[in-house]
Order: structure tokens, then sequence, then C-alpha cells
């Protein structure tokens, strides 16, 4: 039925839409019975539809003087440059609280007890940077720092990025710490000659309170001279106690806690045997030239053979 | 151990967009130099963004939305820088928006079709181009200008229209025009 017929001005929008493919079946149909009868109509219809040949030439014609290969090239350096420094981060409930483990492309960068405030405005500085929470990213992670504290493992051999350390005396220190054995103690003034600065007890005290990443790097097997626990991320003295305890260091666990030196096997500097505590001049002997070991597995694990003087093969410290 | 999964998946954005995304910015841009710096900040933007966005979320349109917010970014500035030459500058928009790379289009016809589209409004050029060289969708088009799916197709048919007029100035196009 043919009522009214649209007017040329009215066919136009959807004129314009059937040059350009886009016009409804319905549409469609009434320009086409409009422009059969209206030859300006048809006209218009054809250079429309002419437009869309040109501008179909012009989506197909190259782009000569641009180069999208050295230009994606610049863009993958770019990337690779900001990958780099991108961290993912996990938040974990561990055996010792809330934990987060965070890592760039190059290794674990952060290991963060979370309820402490100093945690907590480390992790806002994180967020702040290029830092993505990824389960995906961390969890692997987290179930090898469950597997060691639950005791199925003794080991961490996590790739580590310190580039966040604040020095490099600090990442000297990181990297000395972190060649502690499992179950072994030593104290900070120790670590302090090995890196060649023996009077710097104090900054290596310092360096490791800042350690981005406890357990992987074992800041914990550090002590005072006296054998005292000292402290551990701000307050968490406790959480040093239990990491020592699961490593089998024998303890005595009132107040801050300190190791029984008594009860525990030594070296002597970087001696290659491991003795009894009172082994020759060991019991008067400064912690700052001596490593303890909570077993004799644990220093037979670190390489070390008995001594032949004190035997500790055949007279084993008896823990009390 | 340590392949980053997410990462990897945006890096097959990276091959599967960049090519088309550049294309489209060296399109509305009147530099290739100009195309390479704004593709760049797409991606890396894209890159910062990409792992909150939902997994079945169109990543094409969404890259022409950051390369037009990009772009209208950089062509107000270059405005504002261009308004100091007057006189010259009035010489330049025309044949800074022409064929930077000395493309020719067969006949005079693809020749006003280039310069009208040259000429075009910001929003209209831009609309354009997404619908006519890159075929996006007209809701993906209206998502880079900020406006509705309906505007944006007005956009191109506002387009559509001023090339038409232009043809109209010039010796008709060769049709097959029936008396």
């Amino acid at each position: 039925m043919t009522l009214a017929r649209p007017t040329c001005r009215e066919i136009e929008p959807d004129l314009v839409a059937l040059a350009a493919g886009e016009a409804l079946p319905a549409a469609a149909a009434i320009v086409e019975t409009h422009v059969a009868a209206c030859p300006p109509c048809r006209n218009e219809l054809a250079q429309y539809r002419a437009i869309e040949g040109l501008v179909g030439e012009l989506r197909h014609a190259p782009l000569s003087d641009a180069d999208p290969m050295l230009a994606r090239a610049h863009l993958e350096s770019r990337l690779a440059d900001l990958r780099s420094r991108m961290v993912s981060f996990g938040l974990f409930s561990s055996p010792l609280g809330p934990i987060l483990i965070a890592r760039s492309e190059l290794g674990v960068s952060m290991v963060e007890y979370l309820d402490s405030e100093a945690a907590e405005s480390r992790l806002a500085r994180l967020v702040g940077s290029n830092a993505i929470e990824s389960r995906a990213q961390t969890e692997a992670l987290y179930r090898e720092l469950d597997d060691y504290l639950h005791g199925r493992r003794t080991r961490l051999d996590w790739p580590l990025d310190l580039r966040w350390a604040r020095s490099d005396f600090q990442r000297r220190v990181l990297e000395t710490t972190s060649r502690l054995p499992y179950g072994a103690v030593t104290s900070y003034g120790h670590i302090a000659r090995e890196i060649g600065a023996p009077s710097a007890t104090r900054a290596v005290a310092q360096a490791l309170r800042w350690n981005p990443v406890p357990i992987a790097i074992p800041c914990h097997r550090v002590i005072g001279s006296e054998g005292d626990l000292t402290g551990y991320a701000g307050d968490k003295v406790d959480l040093k106690q239990r990491l020592l305890a699961l490593e089998g260091v024998p303890l005595v666990t009132h107040g801050a806690g300190r190791v029984m030196r008594r009860a525990m096997y030594v070296r002597y500097q970087a001696g290659s045997e491991y003795c009894i505590p009172s082994c020759g001049e060991l019991p008067t002997t400064p912690l700052a030239e001596l490593t303890l070991y909570g077993s004799r597995e644990r220093a037979e694990a670190a390489g070390l053979a008995p001594c032949s003087s004190c035997r500790p093969d055949l007279h084993p410290v008896l823990h009390p | 151990m340590f392949r980053v999964m997410a990462e990897d998946a945006f890096e097959a954005v990276v091959a599967a967009h960049h090519a088309e995304i550049h294309r489209y910015l060296v399109r509305v841009t009147a530099r290739a130099s100009d195309a390479d710096d704004l593709s760049q900040e797409t991606f890396l933007r894209a890159f910062r963004a990409h792992r909150s966005l939902p997994a079945d979320a169109n990543r094409r349109a969404w890259l022409f939305a950051i390369a037009t917010n990009l772009f209208r970014n950089h062509f107000r500035n270059e405005k504002r820088r261009r308004l100091a030459y007057t006189a010259a500058g009035a010489q330049m928009s025309t044949s800074d928006h022409g064929r930077p790379d000395g493309r020719v289009l067969a006949g005079e016809a693809g020749a006003v079709v280039d310069r009208v589209v040259a000429a075009l409004p910001l929003k209209q050029r831009l609309a354009f181009t997404m619908r006519k060289m890159h075929e996006l969708e007209y809701d993906a088009i209206g998502r880079s200008l900020d406006c509705s799916a309906e505007s944006a197709r007005a956009h191109v048919f506002q387009a559509l229209r001023k090339i038409r007029r232009g043809l109209d100035d010039l010796a008709p196009v060769k049709t097959e025009l029936t008396p």
C-alpha cells in the first residue's frame, strides 16, 4: 500500500545508509522504490555509492612513509623497561600471620609481615608504583614459603630482585646473610667482619632491620653478640623464635629469647670443621668469630667435617 | 618459572593490534612521528590498565578509545601552538592534514575526498576514519568520542554529505548514471 510517498528529504538519511551498506531492509526497500521514480535521488544514490568506492580505495592505499615495524620496536623496548619495574604482589595468610609477597620480572622483591604500621606504609608505596595485586603471579612462591614454614623444605631458592635495597652496603649485608645456612646462627658482628667492615655492627643490624625479603634472606639467623635474639621485623621477635625453632636452633624463650650457645655446634671463623661448644678456646671466643649450628646434621649439610680433636661425631652435644 | 602470564597476554594484544592502531594514528595525525609517539603512548597506557580489563572486553575498541583520547589531547595542544602562526597557520592546516605520506589517490575525486576529510571538524573526521578506514562499530566509535552510537553515526553521515557536496563543486564523478 502506497500512502503518501516519502519526500526526497525524508529518505535522504536512509539513502546515505543504503549507499554505505547500513540500511535496514525495510528502509532500503523504501529508498529503492523512491529512486526508481526519482531521477535526482537516483543520482544521489549513485554519487554516494561512488564515494563508498573512493573511500574503499583510500582504505587500501598504503601509508608509505609510516614505519609500523620501527614504531613497534620502540614500543617493545619501552614495554620491556616498564615490565622490569612492575611488581605483582599477593597477600596470604601464613602460619606467621598475614604476609605479602611481591615480585618483579627479575625476582622476589618483597616479603612483608603485614600487621605493623611500617609494613602498611611499604605496601602503600608498592601500590602507588607499578604494582598490581596478582595471586596468580605469587601463589607458587607462597606455596614454597608455606612448605618452608611447615618444615617440608629448608631452602627458598628464589631469584631475588634487590634493586630497592637502600645502598650497596645494605646489598652486601643482605648477600652475606643470604649465605647463612638453614639451622645456623651468627652475630651482627660476624656479618660485619665478613663484609670487611668489622666495626659496622650497628650498621649491619640497621641494614637487616630493613631487609626487604625476610625469610628468603634469613636475617632471623643473625643475633646479638651475647646470643640474644635482639629484634626482628619491628616488634616481631616471637617470629624470629619460631623461625629458629623450626630450624632446630635450641632457644631460651623467656623475654626476647636467646640461643643456647652451649647446646650448639660451632664453626670457628671460616674453618672447614665443626666442634662441640667446649672445644679449646671456643667458650670464650666472641660470637662475631663463630657460626653456631643447631645440630650435627645442619653443620654437615653446610659442608663441615667433625673436628678431629673434640670429635663432635663421637661426643654429641646433649640438648638440655 | 618467572615468565609472567598476564604480560604474555599483553604481548598478544600488541601483536594483534599495534599495526592497526599505528595506521589509524598515521591517518589522523599530520606527521608519522606523532603517530609513532601516540601509538607508543597508547600501548603503554593499555599495558598499565589491561589487567583490570574484563576478559571478554573488546580490546580493539578499547585501544581505539585510548588512541583517540590521546590524539584529541595532542590535537588540542597542536592547535594551541598553531594559533601562534595566524596566516601561516591557515595555509598549514590544509597542507598539513593532506596526505603526509605523499600517497596519491587515482583521480581528482580522490583528492577531493582527501581534502574534505582533512577539513572536517575533529569528531567527524575521527568518526569517519574509524568507521570508513577501520570499519569499527558505531558503539565503539561512540565510546572513543564520548558520544552515543547514534551521534557517532551522525558524524560519519555528516562527513559523507560534505564529501558529496565537495564532489559537486568539482566535475561530476563518473557514475553509471542513467538519464
